[in-house]
């Protein structure tokens, strides 16, 4: 047994220079590359684990918000059209309502202005009748020569009146 | 690109063993008449100082340390979460290999066993194609051994030296040992191996009792004896290729220098890629028997009769 052990060169100096040589590098490595580079990975595998959750959260997050978007949207062309009704239909009693307000106040400035008309007219006429029954009498004073009584101012007045209305 | 270039390598230490090979019958006339690699690593230094200890193979394994630390440290040397081409291939190298482990081991002891197992693939491996290069067992030096009147090569291959398979073996077997008592405890271990198993109960269980005492008997005597079939294993695979390729370099001898360089060249070059392969094969057989034996040593008996239930 020692003798094939000595020929294949084996003894124990030899094989603990090699077990330090060996335990070196798997000392060195285990703390020196592969815990860091394991805890990297890891690292780098949560990173990645939790960027695919983001993703994953902000693609649901973002059809939430697309599905509130179209319902408020949808919310908002109702309410629009709705206020647009509403507008309109405002709109049309206003303007029916002005209209109406509008015509009354011409109707009442027409009356206004007829009943002006028909005062200025009968103002005017009596001014007239006035001036006339005046020059009537004073026409007539200086073709008769005679001085008239009031019974002749009242006749010729009536007469002269009754003339003018007539014609 | 890594292809070309161990190729490149290939064809470099080939021509440059191939020149040594016809220097090498007067070298090893003197250092016992061996045809073929010497099975025993020579000391460097004269002496019975601490550095009688550093054989030409302990040399080489400082050497194969310093490779790997070397790189390691530069692929570290600035850990970025964007890496750069060294600590993206030590992470590639990593992540590899902790899958593999994972895989074998389970997710819960990977982590415990992960830095052996990784360290000895990568190890053994760079050490097998470090025995490769030109001048690794070719280039001899002088007044060397206990008397200071012997020659041995100044380089050779670390795994081609059973010294060091068998310290690789020992220190495997140590942090086995740990891991298993870590997870079992010492009375599980001893229940584990001795223990009934199969979910036994009763009478059976009882009765079956001497077996699996004579059977856990035999799993200590097989566990004594895994360092010796593992370092054989390695040793007798690297021991070999060597002088498989020591054999093509001087197979032909003519007597015409030219003729007989030619040869030793050519015939040669498979070898040295079957080398390459097998240099990574024993170190990923050398790492993977490990796993398998962590993960037999941990596997608690109900996850055993579970595993049967399915």
């Amino acid at each position: 047994m020692l003798e094939i052990l000595h020929k294949l060169g084996i003894n124990t100096p030899d094989i603990i220079a090699q077990m330090l040589v060996f335990g070196i590098v798997y000392l060195i490595l285990s703390k020196y590359a592969f815990g860091p580079v394991t805890a990297l990975l890891e690292e780098r595998r949560r990173r990645i684990a939790e960027g695919e959750d983001n993703l994953k959260k902000i693609r649901e997050n973002l059809a939430a918000a697309e599905a509130t978007a179209e319902e408020v949207k949808a919310k908002a062309n109702a309410e629009a059209d709705r206020m647009i009704k509403e507008a309109r239909e405002t709109a049309a009693a206003a303007g029916e309502s002005e209209r109406q307000k509008a015509a009354a106040e011409a109707n009442t400035i027409i009356t206004k202005a007829r009943e002006g008309s028909e005062q200025e007219r009968a103002r005017i006429l009596g001014e007239l009748k006035r001036d006339f029954g005046r020059l009537v009498l004073d026409a007539t004073a200086r073709a008769t020569g005679k001085v008239l009584t009031p019974e002749d101012h009242a006749r010729l007045n009536t007469e002269a009146l009754s003339q003018i209305t007539n014609n | 690109m890594l292809a070309d270039s161990v190729f490149l390598t290939s064809i470099i230490s080939v021509l440059s063993d191939a020149a040594a090979a016809h220097g090498e019958g007067a070298h090893e006339g003197g250092h016992g008449g061996h045809h073929g690699v010497d099975p025993d690593a020579k000391g460097l230094f004269a002496g019975d100082g601490v550095l009688s200890y550093i054989t030409n193979s302990v040399l080489v394994g400082l050497i194969v340390v310093g490779l790997i630390l070397w790189f390691v440290r530069g692929a570290m040397k600035k850990v970025e979460s964007v890496p750069g081409k060294q600590q993206n291939f030590l992470e590639l190298v990593v992540e590899f290999l902790y899958k593999q482990v994972e895989n074998i081991v389970g997710p819960k002891i990977a982590p415990q066993a992960f830095p052996l197992l990784a360290t000895i693939f990568i190890f053994v491996t760079v050490a097998n194609w470090f025995g490769l290069l030109p001048g690794v067992g070719s280039i001899f030096v002088l007044g060397v051994g206990p008397d200071g009147h012997g020659q041995a090569p100044l380089l050779r291959p670390a795994t081609a030296d059973m010294n060091m398979t068998i310290g690789i073996a020992l220190i495997s077997l140590v942090v086995w040992f740990v891991i298993t008592i870590k997870e079992l405890g010492v009375g599980g271990f001893i229940n584990h191996t001795f223990g009934p198993k199969g979910g036994l109960k009763g009478a059976m269980k009882y009765g079956l009792m001497p077996i699996f005492i004579v059977v856990g008997v035999i799993e200590v005597i097989s566990i004594i004896f895994r360092p010796m079939t593992l370092s054989l294993r390695l040793y007798g695979n690297v021991f070999a290729g060597e002088n498989l390729l020591h054999t093509m370099a001087t197979l032909v001898q003519t007597g015409n220098a030219a003729v007989d360089f030619i040869c030793s060249v050519l015939l040669r070059i498979p070898f040295f890629l079957l080398e390459i392969l097998v240099g990574v094969l024993q170190g990923m057989v050398f790492a993977l028997l490990n796993a398998v034996f962590i993960k037999l040593s941990t596997t608690h008996d109900e996850e055993h009769g579970e595993e049967g239930h399915h």
